[in-house]
């Protein structure tokens, strides 16, 4: 028993003796993150409940759960997550599915030929969103833009693609794939190049088709970096979009672009209603923790079954 | 098939030999043209904001592929018309500031991650992760409030300090330093090496790729930033190129070819650099997933 005891006890009494050095070594970081990122969670909780123009002399009113109540009312806020449902189910395409397609159809180029094409597909990742943002905008002009005027060479009319409230969201949902398709290919080809040669093999050997080693050999073991690419675009893909939203259609038309990120930038910026911007924060904040973690758990899950 | 897998068993290597027959058939004809049609809608839009930004004033709606009479016209507008030179220097400065100062807490984090661990840092670990589940929209008011209240709107300083440490940069280090073999740290804390000069003398010189890795796409991402700097600027000296850029598009109509010569102005360095380090690049953004 005293055995057992001592045993028990001597790690633990190493274990509270404090050592400084760690924690000043962690102290830089941690700091930054405390300062910069969960104060910041709290106070934006705490703003939550209250009702104030962030103007420093303006009185600041306790108002408890009406912001919520108020923001859950509204019909901006539920088209807002509508929209952005639509952003991640616009981008899984151009993010996760047209890439896997060309990855798999691709895999037996020339190595020279697929780092020549590698090295182009690239470049929209590194390229500032603002500056996507004008680029597109000037292509699809609906005056001037070579866009518009391909299409009017060819006889049809111009699309106001910013304008038109039924084309607006899926031109921003393109220019935001536009500069993911060609990475995601990336990633979803060097997973593919990395399989294990000797399984595909095996399956040639016994008569398997093409489009059967594809099915049941390299679709499963691509799962994985599939299911990656799919989490991202959810957790990020509408994020992603903000940049475009601002600079291209500021929401509209008739909030047809608008989605959550926006609303709170809308709501914090524009019309400086800090209770309602921080309320919204915090549902999108609850809903992107479920959502992260249920994907992790999906994520867990999967790499499991593949070993 | 028996040839085949006799070559198999003789120990060729598989890939070659699947590869080798087939060389020109139809599915890798189909796949340069599927290749090639996704190279052209990556690089037109660069290539089109380019030849745009080198027409002549008057030639701006021109659609000819290639400028006819080349002219810097547009970028010496864009110069004139606000302080682009500074706003390009300041750019500079913010990113390689916080690509130094990231590198730097996150060495330190990562060292003390992967040299100590007890419960309680793996709590801080666990924080450090978690921070990747807020996002900036989400604290962005309490941040602006904070930077306000220590009156450095409208200075670079505010654009610097929310980026003194990064999840990214901490978690890519303590792995790799995880991955070092403890014995050679091992023998020079018995040589007498203390955990400072451990660090910097032994671990960071051997962590070259990842450290250079981490520098380039914490720089991108810095030079690419748009949404603190949006809240933040109110003066054109004050603030990013990318902010510059957005000077150019107004609700009155849009100068397309002073815009254009900004959007290349503000892309060059990193386009330049890419071609420079294009395989590095690409790597260092495959190495940490997606970043948007």
């Amino acid at each position: 028993m005293t055995i057992a005891l001592s045993d028990l006890t001597a790690p633990r009494r190493r274990g509270l003796r404090f050592r400084p050095a760690p924690w000043l070594y962690l102290l830089p970081a941690l700091a930054t993150f405390v300062v910069w990122v969960y104060e910041p969670l709290a106070h934006a909780a705490w703003l939550s409940l209250f009702e104030w123009n962030m103007l420093p002399t303006a009185p600041i009113h306790w108002v408890g759960a009406k912001n919520y109540q108020n923001i859950l009312a509204l019909p901006k806020l539920w088209q807002a997550l509508r929209n952005t449902g639509l952003y991640i189910l616009g981008l899984l395409p151009l993010s996760v599915i047209i890439p896997l397609g060309i990855a798999l159809w691709t895999h037996d180029l020339p190595a020279r030929a697929r780092n020549f094409y590698r090295a182009l597909i690239f470049v929209p990742m590194i390229i500032a969103p603002v500056v996507a943002g004008a680029v597109w905008r000037w292509l699809l002009d609906p005056g001037h833009g070579v866009v518009n005027l391909g299409l009017q060479a060819a006889g049809a009319p111009p699309i106001g693609f910013l304008s038109d409230p039924n084309w607006a969201i899926w031109t921003i949902i393109f220019i935001t794939g536009w500069k993911l398709t060609g990475f995601s290919t990336l990633i979803l080809s060097a997973a593919n190049a990395n399989l294990d040669p000797s399984l595909i093999e095996a399956a040639r050997m016994d008569g398997a088709t093409p489009w059967q080693i594809v099915r049941h050999v390299r679709l499963p073991l691509l799962s994985a970096s599939i299911l990656f690419l799919v989490m991202m675009t959810i957790l990020l893909g509408a994020q992603w979009s903000f940049s475009y939203i601002n600079l291209l259609t500021q929401g509209g038309p008739l909030g047809t672009t608008n989605n959550i990120y926006y609303l709170l930038w809308d709501f914090g910026f524009s019309t400086l209603s800090v209770g309602w911007s921080s309320a919204a924060a915090m549902l999108l904040f609850a809903g992107f923790a479920i959502l992260a973690f249920v994907m992790f758990r999906l994520i867990d899950r999967y790499s499991f079954h593949e070993h | 098939m028996s040839t085949e897998a006799l070559r198999l068993a003789a120990g060729a290597p598989p890939r070659t030999l699947a590869k080798a027959p087939a060389r020109w058939t139809f599915g890798t004809a189909g796949g340069h043209v599927v290749m090639a049609v996704l190279a052209i809608v990556s690089m037109f839009p660069v290539y089109w904001m380019v030849v745009t930004s080198l027409r002549p004033a008057n030639d701006t709606f021109d659609t000819a592929l290639w400028p006819t009479a080349a002219s810097l016209d547009n970028y010496a507008y864009a110069l004139n018309a606000i302080p682009m030179a500074q706003m390009l220097a300041n750019t500079v400065l913010v990113s390689g500031v916080v690509t130094v100062i990231q590198l730097f807490t996150g060495l330190l984090a990562a060292y003390s991650f992967a040299r100590w661990r007890s419960r309680a840092s793996k709590i801080a670990y666990a924080c450090v992760a978690l921070t990747w589940l807020v996002p900036f929209q989400v604290v962005m008011i309490p941040n602006y409030l904070l930077v306000a209240q220590m009156g450095l709107l409208d200075s670079l300083a505010a654009l610097i300090l929310p980026h003194f440490a990064s999840a990214l940069a901490v978690m890519l280090l303590t792995q790799s330093i995880r991955a070092f073999p403890l014995e050679v740290i091992e023998a020079a804390e018995i040589d007498g090496a203390g955990s400072w000069r451990v660090l910097w003398s032994i671990l960071a010189p051997n962590l070259g790729g990842t450290i250079a890795s981490l520098a380039i796409l914490i720089f991108i991402s810095t030079w690419n930033e748009y949404f603190w700097p949006l809240l933040l600027s109110r003066t054109p000296e004050n603030t990013v190129v990318q902010i510059g850029i957005q000077m150019f598009m107004t609700s009155e109509g849009t100068a397309w070819g002073p815009l254009m010569a900004a959007s290349t102005m503000a892309s060059l360095p990193i386009l330049v650099f890419y071609v420079v380090l294009q395989r590095q690049v690409i790597q260092s953004f495959m190495k940490s997933g997606l970043r948007g």
